[in-house]
Parts: structure tokens; sequence; C-alpha cells
């Protein structure tokens, strides 16, 4: 199952990606092409036969919005500079700075410079300090694509990112747990809940490692530590892994125990909380007991799933706890 | 009452890790442990985790980034939201529930998106928000899970775990309708 829908992501990802690149070739959002009309303010007085200028363009509001099609913006006043090629024409170099229109930062950020919008000079006639110009940007094309890339690079160096980030944290708790562990007290909790846990493990023996490390890991989770939670939740599946016959196919109890992760039962969700303080919520605790609601649904349902599901032919064939005949009889 | 309630979060995120670290740890001494010694037995394996964990985080994190980037998700998107309409759930939040199990960080950013354009405490604002807290990021758990067992066959977990996100985010629905709704 996991397979089909990786691909699919892959897949799905590139084609949509490939799609907007071709629509956006023939709506030509970018205008690649088409020559755009302002005013440059010099700065300084130029003299003649003076080569390369610098100055402020400024394009109308109605103008700008109506040559790229956008709903709404304002007056372009931008610092620019114009620089003479070998062979007559001018190059004109926009850089991306807090002024800029926010559509030029977007292009500039799926061009090969981030920090400058590039272009060629059509036309341009200097009278005393001012310019009128006209000019027509290097093209914008393939940005979905180029997106694709970018995201696929930056995910794979997020990843090491978050693993290397747990290091620290995880050898913290895992350590933690280990004294918890040679001093009883993960027994003293693991015999508390016994009932649940026997009904929700059935193939697990109640007062193995694994339930103490994965009732620890729900509480965290419960009470929000979700950095705690986490080297709790792969400590309780080293444990359970030990349970397993068949190295690399997961048994029932394992995703069982991640389904209860994955729904998330949360008693204070303090990130939402957290994020609905900062934009101002005159009570941003009013969350909690929806948050708890939905996520009680979440659990129920998947517990219910994961226990229908494993009893289906095409995830009970490599259901480790199955022995070859009981496979070929069920 | 919501100043009391939130120095009471406080207080509880403030005071939990001390107290489960005195808690145990004391424990340990109680039981004549020799903590530091075992502490460290223990600790050692955190290094061996986190860098087998690295090709699943890699291999998940990378299609769920060439998704996101390719703007699939607005086609998505558009396709889901006439039959989510029909149960009362706006366009607008669509997104977070359909981001809400691939990405924890691209579901926060929606999130705060949505409060900042709408209100925090707007119906769209308030239904976001739950929906971040009921469930979590089901493909991130999967794969950093498995992978600290090096399971590669995962059977039935992810569809187990989908159904669980769909569920959360109708219970959200149907609470923020029944007691914040329209």
């Amino acid at each position: 199952m996991l397979n089909y829908v990786w691909i699919s992501l892959v897949v799905i990802g590139i084609l949509v990606a490939a799609g907007n690149d071709i629509t956006d070739e023939f709506t030509n959002p970018y205008r690649n092409g088409i020559p755009l009309e302002g005013i440059i303010q010099i700065d300084g007085t130029p003299a003649p036969g003076m080569k390369s200028i610098e100055g402020e363009l400024r394009i109308p509001a109605g103008a700008f919005t109506a040559f790229y099609g956008l709903a709404e913006g304002q007056e372009v006043r931008q610092s620019v500079r114009i620089v003479p090629r070998n062979d007559g024409s001018s190059v004109i170099t926009i850089p991306v700075g807090e002024t800029t229109p926010g559509f030029w930062r977007g292009m500039a950020n799926y061009g090969a410079n981030k920090d400058r919008l590039m272009g060629t000079v059509r036309v341009m006639s200097i009278s005393e300090s001012r310019a009128t110009v006209t000019f027509v940007l290097d093209p914008v094309r393939f940005v979905k694509l180029r997106a694709v890339t970018q995201g696929a690079f930056d995910a794979a160096a997020g990843a090491v990112a978050i693993a290397f980030g747990l290091i620290g944290i995880m050898a913290l708790w895992l350590g933690v747990m280990k004294v918890a562990e040679e001093s009883g007290a993960v027994r003293i909790v693991t015999r508390l809940l016994t009932p649940l846990t026997r009904r929700l493990f059935p193939e697990v023996p109640p007062d193995h490692p694994a339930v103490g490390a994965m009732i620890m890991n729900v509480s965290a989770n419960m009470l929000g530590l979700s950095n705690a939670a986490t080297p709790f939740g792969l400590k309780a599946m080293e444990e359970l892994n030990k349970l397993n016959p068949k190295i690399g196919t997961a048994t029932n109890a394992m995703c069982t125990f991640l389904t209860i992760n994955t729904a998330g039962l949360v008693i204070i969700p303090a990130t939402a909380i957290a994020v609905r303080a900062a934009a101002g919520s005159v009570n941003p605790g009013i969350i909690i007991g929806t948050s708890i609601f939905g996520a009680a649904c979440a659990t129920v349902a998947g517990l219910i799933a994961v226990k229908l599901l494993q009893r289906l032919p095409r995830f009970r064939k490599d259901d480790p706890g199955l022995g070859e005949k009981e496979v070929a009889r069920g | 009452m919501a100043d009391l309630l939130r120095s009471v979060i406080d207080i509880i995120s403030i005071i939990a890790i001390p107290l489960i670290l005195t808690a145990f740890l004391g424990w340990g001494v109680v039981k004549k442990v020799k903590v530091y010694e075992v502490f460290v037995e223990g600790a050692k394996d955190g290094f061996n985790v986190a860098v087998r964990i690295i090709p699943y985080l890699v291999g998940m994190l990378v299609a769920i980034g060439i998704f996101r980037a390719s703007g699939a998700m607005d086609v998505l998107t558009s396709v889901l939201a006439p039959v989510t309409g029909l149960i009362g759930m706006p366009a607008e939040t669509l997104p977070m529930a359909l981001m809400r199990p691939l990405s924890g960080s691209g579901s926060l950013g929606i999130m705060t998106e949505l409060m900042k354009v709408h209100g925090p405490d707007s119906f769209i604002g308030v239904l976001a928000s739950t929906m971040y807290g009921s469930t979590e990021t089901t493909f991130y758990v999967l794969a950093v899970y498995f992978g600290a067992v090096n399971i590669r066959n995962t059977r039935h977990a992810l569809p187990a775990g989908l159904i669980a996100d769909v569920f959360g985010m109708l219970g959200a629905v149907v609470i923020a309708r029944v007691l914040f709704g329209l």
C-alpha cells in the first residue's frame, strides 16, 4: 500500500508540475517577450554620451496590474540600472529588494539569479533627468518543474537535519527510559493499564517492556510533550520488533500502535493554541474541547479500521504472527 | 476564564519535563539503581536510531516535497471542494485537511495563513485550528517509527492511519459546526 501511495505522490507531482508549465506556455502569465513601458528618474544629471544610467523606475499601478492581469497592486517605484552591451543593445537590471512588487519578487525567485530580474531595453529616450524606457524581461519558464526539483533537494537535506536534530533528545529520553525500566517504574505504569493494553495488543505479553514504552509514548503525546514522545515511541517499536519473527514486516501490534499515534489524541493542542494566541484570538483555548473530540473520532475510527484491515487476505498473508500453515487454513 | 486556562497550560508545559525527570530518576535512586551508568547505557542507542531513520525519512519527505511543490494540492482541492461542501466544510479549509497527514510544517503554515486572513475566532479559524489538533502527521510518523526498526512492508498501517485522518477531519467539521456553526 505504501509503495503505491509513495510512487503516486512522486508521479502525480511531476505530471501536475509539467501540466502547469505547459499551460503557462499558452497563457503566458509572466508575459514573456511582451514589452513593458516605464519612466526612469535618473540619479544625477546624465552627461552626454554617458554609457550606463541608474535611477528609479516608475510604472503606474494601473499599467502594472493590467500588464500582468493582477487583481491589485501599487505604483512601482524601484531602483534600476541600464548598461549597454557591445552589440548596441542595452541590458536592464532590476535588483530585488523590499520595494519590489510581489509579483516580480516571485518571478526573480524562479529565475537563475534570485536577487535580480534582467531584461533587454527595446526603446529608450532621455530628456533631462528622465528616461522613457520600453523593455522586455528575460523569459520565465518551467516554474513548477524547477520548484519540484528544488522541493526534492530541500526535502532530502531537511530529512537529514531532522534525523540529526533527534540524536540528542533521543539519547536523553532513552537514558531516562532505561533508568525507569531498571527501577521498575515502567512496570508499575504497565500493570495499571493491563486491562486496556491486553485488548489492544493481544499478541504482546502484558508485562513486556514494549507495553511500558507504548504507554509512556501515548502519555507523552497526550500531554503535548512531543519531543519526549518520539524517543519513547521508537523504543516501543524496538521492543515490539523483538517479538517479530519476520524481519522487515510490520506486526499487527505495530500497526495498532502506530494508528493510535497517527490519530494524535492530545489533551492540550499547544501548537494550535499558541498560533491562535499569536493571531490575537480572544479565546485561544476554545479549541481544546473540539480538538479532543476530533482526535477521539480519529482514534476510534483508526482502531476499528486497523482491527478490521488486519483480517483482510491481502494484509493477512504477510502477518508475521501467523505461520505458513495457519495462513493456508485461514 | 481564558487567562486562567492559559496560565494552567503554561504551568503544565513548564513543569512537566522537570517533574518526569525527577520522578523517574528519583525512583531509580530509591530503588538503588546505578543511575548514571544505566542512563548512559540507554542513551548510547540515540545516535544509531537517529541515523537508521534517515533513508526512510528522505524517501518520504522527498515524495511529499515533490507533491507539494508541483501545485497538485490546488488540483486536488478543486476536485474535492464540491464533495466536501456538501458536509458543510468551507473550501478554504480543504487544503488544511489534505495537508495535515502529509506535512506538519505545511499544515502549520496553512493554519497560520487562514487565521491571518479570516481571523482566529472566525468559523474558518476555529475549524482550521481544530483540524490541526485533531490528528497527527501520518506519513512522518510512519516513516520515522517504521524506519527505526527497518520495517519496509508496512501492511495495513497506512490505510488505517489515513482512515483515522479522514474521521478526525470529519469529526472536526461536525463539532465545529455544532458548537460554532453559522
